[in-house]
């Protein structure tokens, strides 16, 4: 069921889970209650994700202005979490745009002291958050002082009026943990002999392979069979240790798996039936000399009208 | 330091909370009395009219539009005979919020927080 708490996945392939590079949407609830790594402190575990960086919607319930940030907590109705947001230089000036609006610019002519100061009023307004307005947090995940907190790398307040933000956040959320954060990654490394890959992987590949090695230029399906029965061999060893229940047989599985991969071939275009008919016969493409010899009379009959000379 | 994380509820559940419970909810301003800071957001559900009771000391002066729809953030405190009041925190308009959705939505987080907890903890890494 869960695993033990002290089996990590080792932190080499840590960057193979998806999730790992992304900024994950959990619920604070979840960011506060992660385990720390014991590999490397950092990096937070979340059902053997390893997740590190994070995206949150809130609303601001405490703040805290410093010269060089701003700390606001958040509150998404899960749990509430700081989050510290470094004030970029513009908003560090004393000198902030609270005050008068710089006066209409002349249009056509750039005055780059007028320009700079809107600026500034308009990163003030998208930083400065005051309490019950809402935030959209996206950093990484930090312990101080035995607190979990954000180190905000992207914030900025969202205007809502409708609250349609904060409904369709709650809406993709549990989607987006059905989807992904619940589903457990397996990162362990194959150590198996055989490739990795599902019966129907590995019977396309022997047959491709087959087709190739004997330079076959057409078969039907029984000749073909035998390849794909040790696939269904092995199958059924397996299930032979549950007990018996009503199901295919190996036979009729075989033919089901065949009639699959020919599907897949077809698809592919590695062969192709010239007639549709009771006998199946399949040609292979590469080796089509007919094939070959009508596409380049079409050709050769193309080239000759005069728009494609 | 930090509040507590508040809940979202329905209007008509307030009541069935204790003391102290920090809680968001919505609902129409239908009243507003400056000179007690308490204001009355009611929402119509099963044919029945429910009211939820806000002291706003905390969050004068603001800008009652009475009809309009707002979202409030705060913690019950219960009153002899009266019932439960929320002290609020916050308390925003939004009006022209789709009050269906916004509930649907809600059910749906609860939902999927209700299968999780029946998985025994589902996801969680203790």
């Amino acid at each position: 069921m869960q695993a033990d708490a002290m089996e990590e996945p080792p932190s080499i392939l840590w960057g193979l889970d998806p999730i790992f590079s992304a900024f994950a949407r959990l619920y604070i609830q979840d960011i506060l209650q992660m385990t720390e790594s014991v590999q490397i402190p950092g990096i937070y575990f979340y059902n053997s994700h390893p997740i590190y960086k994070v995206d949150v919607l809130g609303t601001v319930v405490y703040k805290r202005e410093r010269d060089n940030f701003f700390c606001y907590g958040v509150d998404d109705g899960t749990g509430v979490i700081n989050c510290l947001c470094w004030k970029g230089e513009l908003l560090k000036d004393k000198d902030d745009g609270t005050g008068t609006a710089p006066a209409p610019s002349d249009p056509g002519v750039f005055d780059p002291v007028v320009e700079l100061k809107k600026l500034k009023q308009a990163q003030q307004k998208r930083c400065r958050l005051e309490i019950g307005e809402l935030l959209r947090v996206r950093g990484s995940v930090k312990t101080f002082r035995q607190q979990r907190e954000i180190s905000a790398s992207v914030f900025y307040k969202v205007d809502d009026p409708l609250m349609a933000v904060q409904i369709q956040w709650m809406m993709d959320v549990p989607e987006l943990y059905r989807e992904c954060y619940d589903k457990t990654f397996e990162l362990q490394s194959d150590g198996h002999g055989e490739s990795a890959g599902t019966p129907l992987i590995k019977a396309t590949n022997l047959i491709k392979d087959f087709i190739k090695q004997k330079s076959v230029s057409r078969f039907r399906p029984y000749d073909v069979q035998d390849l794909l029965q040790p696939l269904i061999f092995n199958q059924l060893r397996a299930a032979s240790a549950e007990p018996e229940a009503a199901g295919p047989s190996g036979c009729q599985q075989l033919r089901q798996l065949l009639k699959e991969v020919l599907q897949i071939l077809q698809d592919e275009g590695v062969v192709y039936r010239r007639v549709k008919a009771q006998d199946e016969v399949y040609h292979v493409t590469e080796q089509d000399k007919d094939l070959l010899i009508a596409v380049k009379d079409i050709i050769r009959e193309d080239s000759k009208r005069e728009k494609c000379a | 330091m930090l509040p507590p994380h508040a809940v979202f509820h329905f209007p008509w559940e307030l009541n069935c909370l204790g003391e102290g419970k920090s809680v968001r909810t919505f609902g129409r301003l239908s009243c507003y009395e400056a000179d007690t800071s308490r204001a009355t957001l009611s929402c119509q559900h099963a044919s029945k009219e429910h009211h939820v009771f806000v002291r706003t000391s905390f969050v004068e002066p603001f800008n009652p539009i009475i009809g309009a729809q707002y979202l409030v953030l705060g913690e019950t405190e219960t009153y002899e005979g009266f019932g439960v009041m929320i002290c609020a925190r916050v308390l925003s308009c939004v009006d022209g919020v789709n009050i269906a959705l916004l509930q649907k939505a809600i059910e749906g987080q609860r939902s999927f927080f209700r299968e999780r907890d029946s998985f025994g903890g589902g996801g969680q890494h203790r």
